[in-house]
Order: structure tokens, then C-alpha cells, then sequence
């Protein structure tokens, strides 16, 4: 019962989607638009140490996957606070429907927008010679899914509360985009100074792009028992189950009176 | 089907904003099958007692029970039998009539062929057949309302609960949405508790409450209200209200007077007497009188009574006029 309205939820979302042609076209054009100038401009300079013969379109390309992820993540956030705004999240906070399903709806409908665009990039990979292996596109699958179900429920948490779309703005400015900076997906952090060094390690986004990168360069049996991997995924594991958390304990949120003043 | 006992709602202050309380101990029960009218000015607690109602906001302390179960303790059970319009409109403006209508479905447990049924069975009740594959953004906002009542019966509510359901309609629209919110009513044996500030809507209900600060002041079938009243009422505008309520005071017949803002009223009055005691007051006060006239008490006139003897007997000052 609980799936059928995650799944209606998800549906919709969906289908606005596919409904605002300008959305579709501002999350995939800029990512894609990023990592087209940002790549060709920066290649020519881009020498890091011990990387070997990496150009920066392939090295930027695994977080510009990433970003897609953030910016479809943030997008659907957005529609949480236009919902609230034009009246239809009432209908749903009326209905005997479980929080869960609620979030669900959302951050499902939003990794499946997400998923929709990076198979849109990935179609790029193999021009800048990164083709997976069957196995490892399985993997990669995987690591975006995570990565997007954990961008989209920590927006969701933080945008659940909030009733002005320019208020997140400022939000995704200062908090999530950063996320994404900091995690490696511009520039490699090997020679950066430490203070960046330990913020990348301890940053969860970091080892999100860990599981978008590495099953671009090695198979499965070879990353299933690499344990910098392996760290990556149960990292990006509980980072994306906390995020679930976090939404589903906003949702269950209600706005309380208090009790009355003694003496009033 | 709908019993609310000593709710009590205050709402959190801020620092600048001192705390607030909405609803005072409000107690208030509506019987199974009855068309119930919840009225009283801005600010006077009906859309708090209606977000919590709905399980958006849950009050300072107090019980509501919505048939069998207690809406806190178990909400799932007690929404799925309430139906809600919102004041302001809950479709998804991107999706079609349809589309809006499936998931509401959806999320009320419904599928396949069951959900199919239901929605032609709540069609039934509407205008919008033809227009089912429209965006709902394309609708009138008539229609629109028209979409919400439809979802709302998809699960067979026993409860209908609308919020100043007619807003932003025009007369005839709201006429329609109204005849078939009655005929529903009617047919169908819900109950329904919907909150209006307009005094016509009310007179079609089977009890009105009149709700202000959050007390609730009268719970009355319509023709008990006008009672209150007496027969006839004597409406006089004066351009010195001061001295007319001066004047006027101890005289006979006046002792009913009342005043609300720049208005002063002589109420309950004998049919008998009113043309009379209209010629006596408008031959001895005539240069203070700008018009006079007779009226018989309409819903108005006791929303206006009520709420006003809250404020301050006798007028002066604190009487207010409805918006």
C-alpha cells in the first residue's frame, strides 16, 4: 500500500518533469555546459602529479556526473517548498498517508529525474575514453543512486521547513554546492593544503564520487576487494541513510501549541 | 461523527511576539449527518480549529474524536474517513483533471478497478467530465473547486470538512458548488462542517456556530439565532452616534438599544410596534438621523449582535462591525 503512494508520488514528479521543458534543459545543460568549457579551458594545464596522462574532461567527468546529481537533487527540493506553497502538499498531509511514503515519493521520483540525465552525460563517456565494463556500469549505477538519494533527502530535510524557494537558494549556495567543491570533484586534493586534505576526506560527497569514479578505471572483483572502495560505499551508505533519516524526522514533524502561560 | 472537547490552542510566541491564544477551551460537537456552519470574523480561531482538524497543526491540549477514534491517537484511521476542501486550492496545477484525481486516489488507498468506480461515481456529482484531460491551470476557478469536492468523495468520506470553500467564486459558481455541496449532503447522508463568513451560505445549514477569539459564542440552528433577536430590528445611521445613543437612552421602547461602530440598533422588537417606535424616534431625533429603516433580523444582524455583545455590551468604543 505504502509503495502505491510512494510510487504515485514518485510518478508525479515525473511527469512535471518531463512537463517543464526548461527544467530539463537547465539540469542537463549545466552540468554539461560546466564540464564542456571548465574541461576544454583547464585540459591544456592540467598536469597533476602522478595522475599519468589524464586529461581534465576525463578527470572533471565523473563530478560532472556528480553535479548533475546535486542540481537534480536541488531542483526537486525546490518543488518541496512549491508544493507547500501552492497548496497541494495539504492534500497529502490530510490523506492517511505514512511519512515515509512521503519522503519516498519525493527522493525516488528525484533520483529517477537524476538517473534520466546522467544517462543523457554517460552517452559522452566513451568520447573521452572512459567506457565501463558491464559489471562496473552496474556499479556505477549504483554509486549515483546513492549519491542521489543522499543529495535529494538532505535538501528535502532542509528545504521540508522552509517556505521561500530564494531562502534555499542561499542554502544550496553556501552549503550544498560547496559539499560538492570540496569533495574532489573539481580538482584533485593530492599537494592541496591539509586543512582541504582532511575536509575532502571527511566530507560524504567525497566518497560519493569515489563510487562515480572508480568503476570507470578498474572491474568489479578488483573493486569489491579494494578496501579504499569498499570504504567509499559504506561511507555513502550511512551518509545516504542518515539524510533518509533526517527528511523522515522533519516530516513527522507537526507544528505544537504550547502550553498556556500560567497566570494569563 | 465530530466531537471536539476543551480544545485549546496557544500559539508559540517569538521575540517580538508575545504568546498567542487562539482557541479558548472550545468545545463543540456535530451530529452524525448534519450540515454544520463554523462563522466569526478574521482572527477569531476558525482556520486554527481547522488545521488542526486536519492534522496540520496539533493543539496546546484538548480531544477531538472523529467518529470512533481519537484523532492524535490514531490519525490514519480518522483522516481516512474525513474528506477535506482547502481554502486554498490543493491540485497539482501541472497535471490534468484526471491525473490530479487518480492520486488523490491513490493516496487514499484506492486501485484498479475499485479506484475506476469510485471516480466515476464522484464524476457523477460534477461538471468537469469534459474536461478531464485539460491541465488543471487551464481551469476556471469554479471548476477548479469542482475538481476538489471530486477528490474529496473518492474515498467515500463520512466527514466532508471545507474551508471558506466558495472563496474567489463568482455568485453563480458559488451557487452551484454550493446546491451541490446540499445535494451530496442530502443524498449521500455525510456530515459536513465547513467554515464561511458569508451569512447566506449559513442559512441553508443545519446549525451555525459563531466563533470569536477563539470562544465559541452560539451553536444554533439558523431560525433559534433569529430568534435571539425578537421579530424586527430598527436600524438607524446618525452622523453624531454619540448623542443619539445619549438621547435616545431610557427613552420608551429603546431599551434594547445597541450600538456597532457608527450604527445604533433597536432590537427585538414587536412586529406591531416597529412602525410606530420608527416614527417616534425619527420625529423627536430627525437631525441626527441620516436613515432609518425596519429590517428583519437575518443571520447578519445576530453574527453582528453576538460578536459585538462580546466585545462590550452597550457598544460605545469596543462595538465592532462585521467585515
Amino acid at each position: 500500500m505504502n509503495n502505491a503512494i510512494a510510487i504515485a508520488l514518485a510518478k508525479r514528479e515525473w511527469i512535471r518533469f518531463i512537463r517543464q521543458p526548461q527544467r530539463v534543459v537547465g539540469s542537463v545543460g549545466q552540468p554539461l555546459l560546466f564540464w564542456l568549457f571548465l574541461g576544454s579551458g583547464f585540459s591544456p594545464s592540467f598536469k597533476p602529479p602522478g595522475m599519468g596522462e589524464i586529461g581534465y574532461l576525463e578527470y572533471f567527468y565523473p563530478g560532472a556526473l556528480l553535479m548533475m546529481l546535486l542540481f537534480a537533487g536541488i531542483f526537486s527540493c525546490i518543488t518541496v517548498i512549491e508544493d507547500r506553497d501552492q497548496g497541494f502538499l495539504q492534500s497529502v498531509l490530510a490523506a492517511p498517508v505514512a511519512r515515509f511514503s512521503i519522503v519516498a515519493g519525493k527522493v525516488g521520483g528525484a533520483a529517477l529525474i537524476a538517473l534520466f540525465q546522467c544517462l543523457i552525460l554517460l552517452v559522452a563517456a566513451p568520447m573521452v575514453g572512459l567506457v565501463p565494463s558491464l559489471g562496473g556500469t552496474a556499479l556505477l549505477l549504483l554509486g549515483l543512486i546513492l549519491a542521489s538519494v543522499g543529495f535529494t533527502a538532505l535538501g528535502f530535510g532542509i528545504a521540508w521547513g522552509m517556505n521561500s524557494t530564494s531562502g534555499f537558494h542561499a542554502v544550496m549556495m553556501v552549503f550544498l554546492m560547496p559539499l560538492w567543491m570540496l569533495s574532489g570533484a573539481l580538482f584533485p586534493t593530492m599537494g592541496a593544503p591539509f586543512w582541504l586534505q582532511t575536509v575532502v576526506a571527511v566530507n560524504p560527497i567525497s566518497h560519493a564520487l569515489t563510487l562515480i569514479r572508480a568503476p570507470f578505471y578498474a572491474d568489479v572483483p578488483t573493486l569489491l576487494a579494494d578496501s579504499a572502495y569498499l570504504g567509499a560505499l559504506s561511507v555513502a551508505l550511512v551518509w545516504a541513510a542518515l539524510c533518509l533519516a533526517f527528511s523522515l524526522w522533519r516530516v513527522g514533524l507537526v507544528e505544537k501549541g504550547v502550553s498556556p502561560v500560567p497566570g494569563k | 461523527m465530530i466531537s471536539i472537547d476543551r480544545l485549546h490552542h496557544v500559539y508559540p510566541g517569538g521575540r517580538q511576539q508575545a504568546a498567542r491564544t487562539a482557541l479558548h477551551h472550545l468545545s463543540l460537537r456535530v451530529a452524525e449527518g448534519e450540515l454544520a456552519i463554523l462563522s466569526g470574523p478574521n482572527g477569531s480561531g476558525k482556520s486554527t480549529l481547522f488545521r488542526i482538524l486536519t492534522g496540520l497543526l496539533r493543539p496546546s491540549s484538548g480531544k477531538v474524536a472523529v467518529g470512533d477514534f481519537d484523532l492524535f491517537a490514531e490519525p490514519a484511521k480518522a483522516r481516512a474517513l474525513m474528506g477535506v476542501v482547502f481554502q486554498s486550492p490543493a491540485l497539482d496545477k501541472h497535471l490534468t483533471v484526471i491525473e490530479n484525481i487518480r492520486l488523490q486516489g491513490v493516496l487514499y488507498g484506492l486501485s484498479g478497478r475499485l479506484l475506476e468506480s469510485r471516480i466515476d461515481e464522484a464524476l457523477a456529482w460534477s461538471d468537469v467530465k469534459a474536461r478531464l484531460d485539460d491541465k488543471v491551470m487551464t481551469l476556471s476557478g469554479g471548476l477548479a473547486r469542482q475538481v476538489e469536492l471530486v477528490k474529496c468523495l473518492l474515498a467515500r468520506p463520512k466527514l466532508l470538512l471545507l474551508d471558506e470553500p466558495t472563496t474567489g467564486l463568482d455568485p453563480s459558481s458559488r451557487r452551484a458548488f454550493l446546491d451541490q455541496l446540499a445535494r451530496l449532503h442530502e443524498k449521500m447522508g455525510m456530515t459536513v462542517l465547513m467554515t464561511s463568513h458569508i451569512f447566506a451560505e449559513a442559512e441553508t445549514a443545519g446549525r451555525v456556530a459563531i466563533l470569536k477569539n477563539g470562544h465559541l459564542l452560539a451553536y444554533d440552528t439558523p431560525a433559534s439565532l433569529r430568534q435571539m433577536l425578537g421579530s424586527e430590528v430598527l436600524v438607524i445611521r446618525s452622523s453624531n452616534p454619540d448623542a443619539l445613543a445619549a438621547r435616545l437612552e431610557g427613552e420608551a421602547g429603546a431599551h434594547k438599544l445597541r450600538r456597532y461602530g457608527d450604527e445604533l440598533r433597536i432590537e427585538a422588537i414587536e412586529p406591531s410596534q416597529s412602525l410606530a417606535l420608527l416614527e417616534s424616534v425619527l420625529e423627536q431625533h430627525r437631525g441626527l438621523i441620516q436613515s432609518i429603516a425596519i429590517k428583519q433580523p437575518e443571520l447578519e444582524d445576530v453574527f453582528l449582535h453576538i460578536t459585538g455583545h462580546a466585545v462590550g455590551p452597550g457598544g460605545g468604543e469596543n462595538g465592532e462591525q462585521a467585515a
